[in-house]
């Protein structure tokens, strides 16, 4: 039998934050191994006086940082090279993006002996390299986070590209729904909830409370409800869901938006380091 | 596009109400009938107009060619076929060699049937060609999809007053042998809604299929019934001319907790739901499905004499009723089997137990009964609280598929994991049901669906078919060809069926799952495993399993 590779090792009884943040304990441990072995060895260089860039050990820190650098920017690579599938699961490439990642910081860190380099290039390629480790990590975050807000707080999903779509159809089923309504129900819905179906509508709740505050709202339909008949109480239950799947739809646009958005923070800045990491090994290799 | 493959689909588009079939041709054929023509049919004349009239849009007439191929084994078919005129052959061929696009539907399994009927001693009929029964209307040839009496190299003519294909098509099983007319030959040919309506209306028409069901197939299947192997071929023998066969529509009820048991039941084919009361409402404690049973708590512990649960079809259900007495008197003489099903009540009670205590786990059952998921041998789930809407899994798909994902990340939810709208690849596929030239069919390897796009003609029967809207058509831009065949196609905007085929050609396994950064892609293929899932348990084992069915290994 083939034997496939087990890659979401999760343990069990391990508290589910843990579970959430470090999908691979084995991939935590490596990490953790290896930059104690960096920092330990750069603790022994520097008692040799090989603390400098341009020593021994500070070039080994700086070529090593840079191979480690290419292996994380493989992650891109693979991402667009999904049709060759011999080159193996997306996932151990983001193990190593994001792991390979803080160890170039720490590789160029060492690099530089923990100091912000004077030079123009050195000095933007430590920014860039800080820039972009920690708007990574940012990023890391916000992919924790904002699923969880998506998937407690949620009952729809829904694709990022098609809400705009599918917001227009809400409107017209509301606006259908209303035509025929009570005075009551069509009263709350030109006052609370047109202005809300007239298109997707990113708010800054949404990163607190998923629903966007439904509960509250919903209070006010609970309020006109009691005024109603039974026929038009149907109605407004059906108004009410319509636009509780609003709110959730904004709820989506806005988080999922998010976590494309974050990559603006960091992948241009990520070329840009690449950029200048090229530029920096041909002065050191001309000079 | 090759020119053969016109050809192919020209020789197999021919007609719809043959399904998959080599067609050397109808010669003529039937358009809607009415109920007069209807009565003069010797299997429809008792029937009231009113049934008649549900019937017409589902029975058509008509007259192959001699030689013309009807259907080859392995392949399904939502039709049955009763002879007016003419012979059929009904015979085995190997399938080592075959080329042919068509007829390479579950290969395995008619390897697997051939190995077993090694295993069955043959009967006496079975050397040379054997004549069907007298074909008089009251005695029907009925062929099964499981006729293990038919050995290879041998033909059963089938004459005159016969059917054939009900099983079959009733139960979604694909056919065991190929048929060819023999003779210029008149067939009425009943799809499966009229099929089913029929079994409801004409009581004569049950009564001929539960005969030949018990005559050519109950055995066997009793036979190979986990529960029941192991038990002598006569006391089988016994068993099978003692039970009753019975048919449920969608939602009946079959047993009632609290009520007296006095029966087991075996399942031919289709779901049970089996629910418990709890406070105010009913429990579903779990459900079973083909060739597993009910009834045999109530029957092995003394001292319990009632159902123990409520059981309703879930679906189109087909039973075997065993009387609780019949079935005493079966496991006291066999040790082994009696062993045996107190292994499995220990386990069914301990099930029943679980759920109780968890609640949550009813919820899913009904979910997988209700999207299909029971069905299912490959299911792909998301962990939503892990995924990141990245849409790498549909790229991943699309990338791997000419540019056409086979799925979208949207679908139904059940607690944080989504099930997209994805191929389950279905333990009884009716996506397979009706495509007029064979493009979609099993592949060799496990239970995976695939699309030959090369046959395709965009007709959209897969698509209708599919309960579970797992199938899409995509638009390719483009139009048939001038010489395109059949005909009716050319200048028109050339569509193709599109589905999860579970990438099983590639040693990587789905690239749904291989393509997700975040690890949130998951197959599953038992609800134990998506049960684990939630639970969150490690997903090892679900993941092995999976991939280690996409790999074919």
């Amino acid at each position: 039998m083939k034997k496939a590779a087990i890659y979401q090792q999760k343990r069990a009884g391990a508290p589910g934050w843990f579970n959430k943040w470090v999908q691979s304990p084995r991939w935590l441990l490596g990490f953790a191994i290896v930059a104690t072995l960096c920092l330990a060895v750069y603790a022994a260089g520097t008692v040799y006086g090989q603390s400098t860039a341009a020593s021994t050990l500070g070039m080994a820190y700086g070529i090593a940082a840079a191979i480690v650098g290419v292996a994380v920017v493989a992650y891109g690579g693979r991402r667009r090279a999904q049709r060759i599938r011999s080159l193996g699961r997306t996932w151990y490439y983001l193990e190593v993006h994001v792991y390979g990642g803080v160890l170039f910081l720490l590789l160029v860190f060492m690099h530089t002996a923990f100091r912000v380099p004077q030079g123009l290039l050195t000095w933007l390629l430590w920014v860039t390299s800080l820039w972009m480790t920690v708007s990574g990590l940012f990023g890391l975050v916000l992919q924790k986070w904002i699923p969880t807000l998506l998937a407690s707080g949620l009952s729809v999903e829904v694709h990022v590209d098609r809400i705009p779509d599918l917001i227009v159809e809400l409107r017209n089923r509301a606006d259908a729904l209303v035509e025929t309504a009570a005075e009551p129900v069509r009263a709350l819905y030109r006052r609370e909830v047109a202005p809300v179906m007239e298109g997707p509508q990113p708010r800054w709740i949404y990163y607190i409370d998923a629903t966007g505050g439904f509960r509250s709202k919903a209070r006010r339909f609970e309020h006109i409800r009691r005024l109603l008949p039974g026929a038009d109480q149907a109605a407004l239950d059906e108004l009410l869901e319509l636009y509780r799947t609003k709110l959730e739809m904004d709820a989506h646009f806005t988080l999922q938006r998010t976590l494309r958005a974050w990559l603006y923070l960091h992948v241009p800045a990520a070329i840009l380091m690449f950029g200048l990491l090229v530029l920096h090994v041909f002065f050191v290799l001309y000079y | 596009m090759t020119d053969q493959t016109m050809l192919v689909r020209a020789a197999l588009f021919r007609d719809r109400w043959s399904t998959n079939g080599d067609r050397t041709g109808i010669r003529r054929q039937s358009t809607q009938m009415t109920v007069e023509q209807l009565k003069k049919l010797e299997i429809l004349k008792d029937l009231k107009d009113s049934v008649l009239e549900e019937l017409i849009p589902d029975i058509s007439v008509a007259q192959w060619e001699p030689g013309a191929m009807l259907f080859e084994e392995g392949s399904y078919l939502d039709l049955a076929f009763y002879i007016v005129e003419g012979d059929v052959d009904l015979f085995l061929q190997k399938h080592e060699g075959a080329a042919g696009p068509i007829f390479n539907t579950r290969q395995l399994t008619a390897r697997d049937i051939a190995d077993a009927r090694q295993q069955v001693p043959q009967s006496p009929q079975s050397a040379g060609a054997v004549p069907a029964s007298p074909s008089s209307p009251e005695q029907f040839t009925y062929l099964s999809t499981m006729d293990f009496d038919l050995a290879r190299g041998t033909t059963q003519r089938l004459t005159k007053g016969d059917i054939f294909g009900e099983i079959g098509a009733l139960n979604g099983w694909p056919q065991s042998v190929t048929a060819r007319a023999a003779t210029l030959t008149t067939l009425v040919q009943i799809r499966l809604p009229a099929l089913r309506k029929l079994k409801r209306a004409a009581t004569g028409f049950k009564a001929h299929v539960d005969r030949v069901y018990r005559e050519r197939t109950l055995l066997h299947h009793l036979r190979t019934t986990p529960p029941l192997r192991g038990c002598s071929e006569m006391a089988l023998e016994a068993l099978a001319r003692k039970v009753e066969l019975r048919s449920l529509e969608p939602n009946e009820p079959l047993t009632r907790e609290g009520e007296t048991a006095d029966a087991v039941y075996l399942v031919r084919s289709g779901f049970l739901k089996l629910s418990q009361s709890l406070g105010a409402g009913d429990l579903v404690v779990t459900y079973v499905s083909k060739g597993m049973t009910i009834g045999e708590v109530e029957a092995l512990i003394d001292g319990v004499v009632n159902w123990q649960v409520s059981t309703v079809a879930a679906g189109y259900c087909e039973v075997v009723r065993i009387d609780v007495a019949d079935f005493l008197e079966l496991v006291r003489a066999h040790p082994a089997v009696e062993a045996r099903l107190w292994e499995s009540t220990v386990a069914r009670i301990k099930e029943a137990g679980f759920t109780r205590k968890n609640p949550e786990r009813a919820e899913l059952i009904e979910f997988a009964l209700a999207r299909g998921l029971a069905q299912g041998n490959s299911i792909l789930v998301m962990d939503l609280d892990v995924c990141t809407r990245c849409d790498d899994c549909v790229r991943g798909c699309a990338s791997t598929h000419e540019g056409r994902p086979r799925f979208v990340r949207e679908g139904e939810r059940f607690g944080n994991f989504l099930v997209p709208r994805s191929c389950f690849h279905c333990e009884d596929p009716v996506c397979l049901i009706g495509c007029p030239t064979g493009a979609i069919r099993r592949t060799n390897v496990g239970e995976v669906i695939a699309i030959d796009d090369a046959l395709c003609i965009g007709c959209g029967s897969c698509a209708d078919n599919c309960p579970y809207d797992a199938i899409v058509m995509h638009d390719t831009g483009t139009v048939w060809p001038e010489h395109a065949l059949p005909e009716r196609l050319r200048g028109e905007e050339r569509l193709v069926a599109s589905k999860c085929d579970l990438c099983h050609d590639s040693d990587a396994g789905p690239a749904c799952v291989n393509s997700c950064p975040h690890a949130c892609a998951f197959r599953v293929s038992s609800l134990d495993e998506f049960d684990a899932l939630l639970r969150g348990e490690t997903p090892a084992h679900a993941l092995l399993r999976g991939e280690t069915r996409a790999d074919g290994q």
